[in-house]
């Protein structure tokens, strides 16, 4: 499966990463190819590309504040929740993204 | 690797705390905000503090696996750094697994970040590590500064 997703908190300086690695450990662990746009204090990194949300089979969300570029995943299947849920269980958000991916 | 060196720059052995003694939050982060002030990272100790706290009002900064990352982004800081304490005996705090914690990095980070882009690619590049099981185990069982960086270069 393809993952695509933004990875976001309110300071910007700390949830916002360990979300993004938790969250792609656990996708490639998974099998699936992942790719996690951060948006913190040092502003957007590890941009998505159009390409990359195009052959997204799913979007996930995991931010706790407004982010920006939502538009880009109009017409895509979006998972949101708090980066807490993506820090404590990846890996079950991982399985929870394939059952809807799937549905 | 070159990455890794880069990463390792923001820990500062003056700002590491391992064998630590402290009965709770309070006395740890006065304990880590003391070494910060030393070391030159604060302009305002008592601000610092103030926007550290604040954020912890706000939600839970213990992220389970007996880790925490308070941070404060404050007036009070004059360049960004981090402190990271180890103790030997876990401490009670809010946790996203109902844990206490043992291994706490303290994150400071003024509120001009103009001009300090380079340093805070470092620092999210750090925090990402704190994601990886590997680096929380070898942190928690640190017995120096030196093993503080050894766990970061997992």
């Amino acid at each position: 499966m393809n993952i695509v997703g933004i990875s976001a908190c309110t300071v910007g300086i700390a949830h916002t990463y360990i979300a993004q690695e938790k969250i792609e450990a656990a996708a490639k662990k998974a099998g699936d190819t992942v790719k996690i746009e951060t948006q913190g204090t040092i502003g957007v990194e590890n941009a998505l590309t159009a390409e990359e949300i195009a052959s997204a089979d799913i979007v996930l969300l995991a931010v706790d504040v407004k982010v920006s570029g939502e538009e880009r995943f109009a017409g895509k299947k979006i998972v949101r929740v708090p980066t807490q849920m993506a820090i404590k269980s990846p890996n079950k958000l991982i399985a929870k993204l394939h059952e809807l991916a799937a549905s | 690797m070159e990455e890794q060196a880069s990463v390792l720059d923001v820990i500062d052995a003056g700002t590491v705390l391992t064998h630590l003694q402290a009965h709770d939050k309070a006395e740890v982060l006065s304990m880590m905000a003391d070494s910060l002030e030393e070391a030159g990272y604060l302009q305002d100790k008592e601000i610092y503090l103030q926007d550290v706290y604040q954020r912890e009002s706000e939600g839970v900064t213990g992220i389970g696996g007996y880790i925490a990352i308070p941070h404060g982004k404050s007036a009070g800081v004059r360049k960004i750094g981090v402190s990271i304490a180890v103790l030997d005996e876990e401490i009670p705090w809010e946790s996203l697994d109902g844990q206490g914690v043992k291994g706490i990095i303290l994150f400071a980070v003024g509120n001009d970040d103009r001009g300090a882009r380079s340093h805070l690619k470092l620092l999210s590049l750090f925090a990402r590590k704190l994601g990886r099981e590997e680096v929380v185990h070898d942190l928690l069982a640190a017995d120096s500064a030196a093993d503080v960086r050894k766990a970061f270069m997992n």
